[in-house]
C-alpha cells in the first residue's frame, strides 16, 4: 500500500481533501466514543471513553485547522472538499452501534481499529516530510495512540479476562466483513449509477417534454387550493 | 384517542405523542442518537414517546406522517425531467435516495412498530407546519402562514384557521406558492453561497446580515420578482436546485454577487470581501422580510383577524418575524417552539386529532418542555465517582448560590427537567452567564461554543423586567416567549449588556413568565438582587456540532470536556475541580507495551 499512500500524500489537493476527510472521521469518532462514555456503566472505563474522546476531537480540529491553512495558502477552486470518502470507517466507528454494546465489543473493536490507524499514520507521517507542520500533527496523534491501544488492551483483559483474545480476533474479522461490505456496496453503487443514467438519457426524454409543457402552463404567483383537497383520503401518500 | 405524529427523511426527524387531543411528549431524533439534525427514521423517540406514556404500539389508533411521500416524489422526479440534461448527475442520487426509502414510509412504519397499514395516515406538509403553528397557539381565530424551503410543491401557504364555541377546528389554507419559488430556497441559496451549510446554518447568514448594509437590494431583486397577487416569483437562471441542493447557485449567480465563500475561509469583516459578504446578507434579509410583510399585510386585510400564526422554517427568522410583528399589521403573531420540520410531528399529530377525527378542541399546554428529564441522581452519582465537588442543595440555597456564581463570571451548566422540543434552549437545557462583560462572550466562545464571532449569545429577561431593558413594541413578549423575536436593546442598557448585544444593538431576547421555568426565573431574580440587572445570557447546552444534551450524563461529559465552571441538575450542583493528573499520565497504559511496534 504504501505506493499507493505516496501517490495520495505527493498532490496537494489530494493531501488537502484526505486531511479535510481525516477532520470528519476523527470528529465522528469522537462523537461515537462520547457516547460510549455516556451510556458505559463503568466508572473507569466512563472516564477511559472520555480521555479518548477528547483526544478524538482535538485531533479533529487539528486535522480541520491544518486542511483549512492549506486551503488558505493554496487558493483552491475545488468548491467541494468533502465529495466522497476514501477512507475506511466514513462515519465514525465503522457505523458502530455504540448503544446496546456490551463494553469488551467496544474495547475489542476500538483496539483494533486503533492500532490499525497507529500503522496508517505512522506511515503517514513518514511520507509527510515535506509539509513539518503536518508531520508533526501525526506525530502528536500518535503519541495519543499509543494511550489508546494500551488502555483498550488492558481494560480488556479486565472486563473479560477470560474471552479477551477471542474478543480481538471476532473484532477483526468484523472489520474485515465491514470491508468486504464497504466495497460491494461501491461497486453495487457504480453499477446502479450506470443503469439509472441509462435510464435517464434513454427512458426519460419522452415525459420531458410533456413536462416542460405543464411548466409552460404553470401560473405564476399565488396557486388556490381546492377545496377538494381537503376531502382527500387521509391515508393517501398523493 | 393515542395518535403518534412522525416528521423524517428530509432534516431533523421527530416524534409526538398526542394523546386525547393533548401532547403529552415530542422529541427530536438527534436528541436520543446524539447526531446533529439526525433525519433517519426516528425510531428511538418513538420508542421514548411510547414508553414514557406507557403505550404499546398496538395501544395506537393511528400513526400520522407529517406530509405525503408520493406527492414529494411527483415534485421531485418533474423538476428532473424539467431540468433535463442538466439533471444528469443528480437523477441517480435522487432517484436511491427517494425509492430507496422515502416512498416507502407506510411499509416502513408499519414494519417498525408492528401496526397494520389502516392505521398510519398523512397530512400535507405545509398543513402540518399550519396545524403547529395554530393549534398550540392561545389564539381561536388566526390568519396562518407558513413558509419554508419546499414541502410537497408547496412552499408557502396562507389561510386561517378558527377554533369555534362547538369544539370544532377548522383550518383552510387557500393559497399557496409552487416550488421553485420559495423564499427558504432563496435564503439557502444565499447560506451556502455564504459556505455554510444549508438546512443548518441560515441562522449564521441571519447574524452576519447585521454587520452588513443592504446595499445589494437591487442585486437580490433581480433574483425574486414581487408579482401583482402579492406573490412572487423567483428567476429561474440563478438557481441550480435541480442539480444539487448543496449548490444551489448557478454561474449567472456568481457573476452577480461575486465568487462564493470558501467554507473553511474565515470571514474578516475588516476586509473588502468580507464586507461584501456581509452586504449580501444584510440584502437578503431584507428581501425576505419585504416580502413576508407585503404577504401578511394583503393577509391581515384579507381576513381581518388580529392574530397571525406563523409556522414553517423561515418562521425560525427572528428578525424577519419582529418586522412581522412591527409592520404587517398583525397585532400578535405566533410562532411556535418548533417551527421547521421537527415541530411537523406535533403538527401532524393535531391535525389529525381535530381535523380528521373531528375530536373536540382542547387547549396545548403553552410550554415546550416536552422531551426527556433529566435524571440529577445519575449526575450526582457519575460526578462523585469522578471525583468531582458534589453537592445537594436546598433549592433557595441552590438559587443564590448559582447567582453568586455567575455574578462572579463562571459559566453554568443549567439542566430542569424535560428537554425542550425545538431547537431553542429555553431554560431547560441552557448555559448560563453574565450579560454584562464582552469577555464572558468571548471565552464561551472560545472554550464551548467555538462559534463565529459574528454569532450573537441571546438573554433571558423575566417578563416583569422585559421592557426595562429592551425596547418591546406590543406583542413581542409573545415572541419572545420562545426566543422567537430580535428587538433592540435599550441603549443605555447596551454597554451593560454587552455580551448579548449584537453589532446592530439588537438581542434575540427571551421573555420568561415565571410559570413557564419557575426555577429560571427564580434565579434571574436573585442574580438580579446580587447585580441589579435580572438579565442572564442564555444558550444551548451543547458544543458546536452537537445536538443541545438531553439526560444529565450528556450534560455532565460535556461539562467536564469543556470550560463550563458548574453545573446544576434539580437540587444538584457540581463545581469543577481544578484539572486532575490525566489518566493517560497516571496509569499502566501511559507506557508502550502493546503499542511500541505499531507507532516506531
Amino acid at each position: 500500500m504504501r505506493p499507493l499512500h505516496r501517490w495520495v500524500w505527493s498532490d496537494g489537493d489530494r493531501r488537502l481533501r484526505k486531511l479535510l476527510t481525516f477532520a470528519e472521521v476523527e470528529t465522528d469518532g469522537g462523537r461515537d466514543i462520547l457516547r460510549a462514555a455516556e451510556v458505559t456503566p463503568d466508572p473507569l472505563l466512563r472516564r477511559l471513553y472520555l480521555e479518548h474522546a477528547i483526544d478524538e476531537l482535538r485531533h479533529g480540529e487539528m486535522f480541520r485547522d491544518r486542511g483549512a491553512a492549506l486551503v488558505r495558502a493554496r487558493r483552491t477552486t475545488r468548491p467541494v472538499l468533502l465529495d466522497g470518502n476514501p477512507l475506511p470507517g466514513g462515519h465514525g466507528l465503522d457505523d458502530l452501534a455504540i448503544e446496546g454494546e456490551p463494553d469488551h465489543r467496544l474495547l475489542a473493536f476500538l483496539h483494533v481499529a486503533e492500532k490499525s490507524a497507529a500503522g496508517r499514520f505512522a506511515v503517514y507521517r513518514e511520507l509527510v516530510g515535506d509539509d513539518p507542520p503536518t508531520q508533526e500533527i501525526f506525530e502528536k496523534i500518535l503519541r495519543d495512540e499509543v494511550f489508546h491501544m494500551n488502555y483498550t488492551y488492558t481494560q480488556l483483559t479486565r472486563v473479560s479476562p477470560e474471552a479477551y483474545r477471542r474478543h480481538v480476533w471476532h473484532a477483526r474479522a468484523k472489520r474485515l466483513w465491514h470491508r468486504y461490505l464497504r466495497a460491494a456496496a461501491a461497486i453495487a453503487g457504480v453499477f446502479g449509477n450506470t443503469l439509472l443514467r441509462v435510464i435517464y438519457f434513454v427512458a426519460l426524454p419522452p415525459f420531458v417534454w410533456f413536462a416542460r409543457r405543464a411548466e409552460r402552463h404553470e401560473p405564476a404567483g399565488f396557486i388556490p387550493i381546492e377545496p377538494t383537497r381537503g376531502e382527500r383520503s387521509p391515508r393517501s401518500q398523493y | 384517542m393515542k395518535i403518534l405524529g412522525i416528521s423524517a427523511h428530509y432534516h431533523d426527524s421527530a416524534a409526538a405523542l398526542v394523546i386525547d387531543g393533548v401532547p403529552v411528549c415530542a422529541v427530536q431524533e438527534e436528541r436520543l442518537s446524539r447526531r446533529k439534525n439526525d433525519a433517519g427514521f426516528p425510531l428511538r423517540a418513538i420508542e421514548w414517546c411510547l414508553a414514557s406514556a406507557g403505550t404499546e404500539p398496538a395501544g395506537l389508533d393511528a400513526v400520522v406522517f407529517y406530509e405525503r411521500p408520493m406527492l414529494k416524489f411527483d415534485r421531485i422526479l418533474t423538476s428532473t425531467l424539467r431540468a433535463f440534461p442538466r439533471s444528469w448527475r443528480s437523477f441517480p442520487h435522487a432517484m436511491k435516495n427517494t425509492l430507496g426509502e422515502k416512498v416507502w414510509v407506510r411499509g416502513i412504519i408499519s414494519g417498525q412498530l408492528g401496526i397494520p397499514p389502516q392505521k398510519i395516515l398523512f397530512t400535507d406538509h405545509h398543513a402540518s407546519h399550519a396545524a403547529a403553528a395554530f393549534l398550540t397557539a392561545p389564539t381561536r381565530r388566526a390568519a396562518i402562514l407558513t413558509a419554508d424551503g419546499v414541502g410537497e410543491w408547496a412552499t408557502l401557504t396562507v389561510g386561517d384557521g378558527e377554533r369555534r364555541a362547538d369544539g370544532t377546528t377548522h383550518i383552510t389554507l387557500r393559497r399557496e406558492v409552487r416550488f421553485p419559488h420559495s423564499l427558504g430556497l432563496l435564503y439557502s441559496t444565499f447560506t451556502a453561497w455564504l459556505g455554510f451549510k444549508v438546512n443548518e446554518d441560515e441562522y449564521k447568514v441571519m447574524g452576519l446580515a447585521a454587520y452588513g448594509s443592504p446595499t445589494m437590494l437591487d442585486e437580490v431583486r433581480r433574483l425574486i420578482r414581487p408579482l401583482p397577487d402579492g406573490a412572487f416569483a423567483l428567476a429561474p437562471e440563478f438557481f441550480e436546485f435541480q442539480t444539487t441542493a448543496e449548490r444551489s447557485y448557478s454561474a449567472k449567480f456568481v457573476d452577480l454577487f461575486g465568487p462564493a465563500r470558501h467554507p473553511y475561509d474565515a470571514i474578516d469583516l475588516d476586509s473588502a470581501q468580507g464586507r461584501r459578504f456581509a452586504d449580501c446578507a444584510a440584502s437578503v434579509q431584507r428581501v425576505l422580510e419585504d416580502t413576508l410583510v407585503g404577504i401578511a399585510a394583503r393577509l391581515r386585510r384579507e381576513t381581518g383577524l388580529d392574530d397571525l400564526c406563523f409556522g414553517g422554517g423561515v418562521a425560525l427568522n427572528g428578525v424577519a418575524n419582529a418586522r412581522l410583528l412591527a409592520d404587517s399589521g398583525f397585532e400578535r403573531v405566533f410562532v411556535p417552539p418548533s417551527p421547521g420540520d421537527a415541530g411537523c410531528a406535533i403538527g401532524a399529530a393535531l391535525y389529525a386529532d381535530r381535523i380528521y377525527f373531528g375530536n373536540p378542541d382542547r387547549d396545548v399546554p403553552d410550554h415546550p418542555f416536552w422531551g426527556p428529564v433529566a435524571d440529577a441522581a445519575h449526575l450526582a452519582r457519575a460526578a462523585r465517582e469522578d471525583g468531582q465537588h458534589v453537592e445537594e442543595l436546598p433549592n433557595a440555597v441552590l438559587i443564590d448560590r448559582v447567582a453568586a456564581d455567575l455574578s462572579a463570571g463562571r459559566i453554568v451548566g443549567w439542566m430542569e427537567g424535560a428537554c425542550e422540543f425545538g431547537p431553542r434552549a429555553l431554560g431547560h437545557r441552557s448555559l448560563l452567564a453574565a450579560p454584562h462583560d464582552a469577555a464572558i462572550r468571548d471565552r464561551l466562545n472560545r472554550d464551548i461554543k467555538r462559534r463565529e464571532e459574528f454569532r450573537p449569545f441571546a438573554p433571558v429577561v423575566p417578563a416583569e423586567s422585559a421592557d426595562r431593558f429592551f425596547d418591546l413594541p406590543s406583542g413581542a413578549a409573545r415572541l419572545g416567549r420562545y426566543m422567537s423575536g430580535v428587538f433592540p436593546v435599550r441603549p443605555e442598557w447596551r454597554s451593560r449588556l454587552a455580551a448579548v448585544t449584537h453589532v446592530d444593538g439588537s438581542a434575540r431576547v427571551q421573555v420568561l413568565e415565571r410559570g413557564m421555568a419557575p426555577r429560571l426565573h427564580e434565579l434571574l431574580e436573585a442574580y438580579g438582587r446580587r447585580t441589579g440587572v435580572p438579565v442572564l445570557l442564555n444558550t444551548s447546552f451543547n458544543v458546536a456540532g452537537e445536538p443541545i444534551v438531553t439526560q444529565a450524563l450528556e450534560g455532565y461529559l460535556t461539562f467536564r470536556r469543556c470550560g463550563i465552571d458548574v453545573l446544576v441538575a434539580g437540587p444538584t450542583v457540581v463545581t469543577k475541580r481544578a484539572a486532575s493528573a490525566s489518566l493517560k499520565e497516571s496509569r499502566e497504559w501511559s507506557s508502550s507495551s502493546v503499542a511500541a511496534s505499531t507507532v516506531a
